[in-house]
């Protein structure tokens, strides 16, 4: 595969030259010529009833502008795969897809390697957006993303087990504990600990309860700070003390959704997406679920940011039929739909009307969430960043170090990288 | 060409500095991604744990493919339906297999708990994958399940070739099956295991989708292997250069390991003829 993608790499390279070229040459006379059919490409994760959404409100942009066809490209599900596949493409030079669903922790290294499009010139009103949101989308002051819907990882609890929601987190342990005493199948807390990206996102709400950071203000790191020390050790201790059970630690969100639908989790760590399907009939914890800001200990309340955000391919064809789908997709009534049918939480406030809080009660308390959203660091480097937190991270859950040694090393191998010769 | 084309095009991209994050800055720097790869414990350590799979996996799978192989050549009903049925795990794509795999070895659901459990063995309820060495377990029998059939078909065809008479007249003379099957079957069948040994050795060198499904290198880097590592390399540090210079020092090694085989062959082939 390797071989291949540089093959591709190089060879399209030329042939996105060439169609640049043309197209180039072609913008002259073009121009005159207004009503012409034009082909978009639009890249996107999602399945059942995410890809439904997407097709409802890709059928009414085209309704609205006959002449422009969107051909949806759907990435794999799974975020690394279709991460890789857009990597491909963009650096290959080519001129589709034009328009892409990105992670919000994506465009700062699209945009590092020009792959993606600055919006700025498109003038775009983000007003109505969650300002964590458009941050993430930012990169040397330019926007790059735009906002498509908001995610983030916050702490569910059972109402029925817990009477108020814990503040602290030594509060959440109390709780965790009286429920597993009367209840010795219960387990206190479920959250993600396998090496990959959402132990990382589970890592922030603990931090940023604690007081830590990744990297400071001015974008040094501060892994191994005294808060960051502690907020692991909490974690780890969860673990060590039968809390979190041991498995936990190969646990990603299906594993922790599953462990807290079936009831077996007074506590657990996800995002929002869990919401509807512990509400859905049949369901073993219907109507007994709250979902709440993690606990603090001498810091703020920290729900990591995730969702998705839509950005443009820097060599399309049709950069304003781009950015016409981009603000219908961004719109506040899209949106809105798009929480009906697939309950993607919207990433602008004025799509939260009564409508939607009527059918979908939940987004209420999650909107409660999204106001401490925290994004993760926004560099083209986070990936190798994440890399080593994810490797500390595990190193410390399978025993192999302490955490105080383990962020040490995160610390050095962070600045490494940011120094740019890391590994 | 299609293979040459990469090849060449991978061995001058080793020479620059090609950082996708960096556009615009690609330079050649000679042979420094080289100096900083191969002084780079992180790199040694990977290719460390990479020789150790090799050796673990491929005599693992030597042996059980041996046995594997004798067993189908006996003369047995529904034999033909015995050795088409062996090469089904061969067959199914290795992803596909380490995900089935790690689901046996998952700790609450997994087959391979249930199994320990009902067996009254140690190992139930073990997190094989939080342990940096028990870690290993999956992926060599996910490995080992995959590739073993490869081998016993290899030697199968090896085993066909030696005629029947001269086990017959080694009975004749006395021998016991264990004898005739060390001074008969075995150098007989050197080189069929010669052509086994390289393709299984060659590939695990390169092994990384059993690694990259069951345990994504972890727990920390305890099953970091080195395709892992280039991987990485390529498209999480989106480093086109190093990544490059790692690809040229795996296939480098991968050429002096099969020259070592083929010379190995070569002097035995002496021996036989």
């Amino acid at each position: 595969m390797r071989e291949l993608t540089k093959f591709r790499r190089s060879s399209l390279g030329v042939l996105g030259a060439a169609t640049l070229t043309l197209t180039l040459a072609g913008c002259g006379s073009s121009t005159s010529a207004v009503a012409h059919n034009v082909t978009l490409v639009f890249a996107t994760q999602g399945l059942g009833t995410e890809a439904q959404a997407t097709n409802a409100a890709v059928a009414a942009f085209e309704k609205i502008h006959p002449h422009i066809h969107v051909q949806i490209e759907t990435l794999s599900a799974s975020s690394n795969n279709a991460y890789q596949s857009l990597v491909t493409d963009l650096a290959s030079g080519s001129a589709t897809p034009d328009v892409i669903t990105s992670d919000v922790i994506w465009p700062a290294t699209f945009a590092a390697a020009k792959w993606i499009m600055p919006l700025n010139q498109f003038h775009p009103k983000l007003s109505a957006f969650f300002p964590g949101m458009v941050k993430a989308g930012v990169y040397h002051n330019e926007l790059y993303a735009m906002p498509w819907f908001i995610n983030v990882e916050g702490l569910y609890y059972r109402t029925d087990l817990v009477k108020t929601p814990p503040t602290t987190f030594a509060q959440l342990i109390s709780d965790a504990k009286s429920a597993m005493s009367k209840n010795p199948k219960l387990m206190g807390l479920a959250f993600e600990g396998n090496k990959y990206e959402g132990a990382v996102t589970v890592f922030q709400d603990v931090s940023g309860g604690f007081g830590g950071a990744f990297l400071n203000a001015q974008g040094k790191p501060v892994i191994n700070s005294p808060q960051n020390i502690e907020a692991l050790t909490w974690l780890d201790n969860a673990l060590k003390t039968g809390l979190t059970p041991q498995a936990a630690t190969t646990w990603e969100e299906g594993n922790v959704q599953q462990a807290f639908l079936s009831g077996d989790a007074v506590f657990a760590t996800n995002w929002p997406y869990l919401y509807p399907l512990a509400e859905q009939t049949g369901s073993a914890v219907k109507g007994k679920v709250g979902f709440v800001p993690p606990p603090v200990q001498n810091g703020t309340p920290t729900a990591s940011l995730g969702g998705d955000s839509l950005v443009i391919n820097k060599n399309t064809k049709y950069p304003q039929q781009a950015w016409e789908l981009v603000q219908y997709l961004t719109s506040a009534s899209t949106m809105m739909h798009r929480a009906l049918i697939s309950g993607d939480p919207p990433a602008r406030t004025d799509a939260y009307t009564a409508s939607l809080l009527k059918t979908a009660p939940w987004f209420k308390q999650e909107e409660a969430v999204y106001k401490y959203a925290t994004p993760r660091p926004v560099t083209p480097l986070y990936p190798q960043i994440s890399a080593k937190i994810q490797e500390a991270l595990s190193a410390v859950y399978s025993g192999q170090t302490t955490p105080t040694k383990a962020l040490d090393q995160a610390q050095q191998a962070i600045q490494a990288i940011l120094n740019n010769n890391g590994n | 060409m299609i293979s040459l084309y990469p090849l060449v095009y991978n061995v001058v991209l080793s020479t620059r500095y090609d950082v996708l994050t960096q556009p615009g800055t690609s330079h050649f720097v000679g042979l420094g991604n080289y100096q900083q790869i191969l002084s780079n414990a992180h790199f040694w350590a990977d290719m460390g744990r990479t020789g150790i799979f090799m050796v673990v996996s491929v005599t693992l799978e030597f042996v059980a493919g041996l046995i594997l192989a004798l067993v189908v050549h006996q003369q047995f009903k529904a034999r033909g339906l015995v050795r088409a049925s062996i090469l089904i795990p061969w067959a199914i794509p290795t992803a596909v297999s380490a995900l089935l795999w790690k689901m046996f070895f998952d700790t609450r659901s997994g087959f391979v708990d249930f199994a320990l459990h009902a067996l009254h063995l140690p190992g139930a309820n073990m997190v094989w994958f939080n342990s940096p060495t028990l870690a290993w377990v999956p992926i060599i029998v996910s490995d080992m399940w995959k590739n073993t059939p490869f081998i016993a078909l290899l030697l199968l065809a090896g085993l066909q070739t030696i005629p029947l008479e001269i086990y017959e007249s080694a009975r004749m003379d006395g021998a016991s099956a264990w004898q005739s099957f060390r001074s008969l079957t075995l150098p007989l069948l050197r080189p069929a295991i010669m052509v086994a040994l390289i393709f299984r050795t060659l590939s695990a060198l390169l092994v990384f989708d059993v690694v990259y499904v069951l345990t994504g290198g972890g727990p920390g880097q305890s099953t970091e292997v080195i395709a892992y590592y280039d991987w990485y390399k390529y498209l999480v540090s989106l480093n086109f250069g190093v990544g490059a210079t790692v690809a040229v020092i795996i296939t480098i090694f991968a050429l002096a390991l099969a020259a070592l085989y083929v010379r190995l062959l070569q002097q035995r082939g002496e021996f036989l003829s």
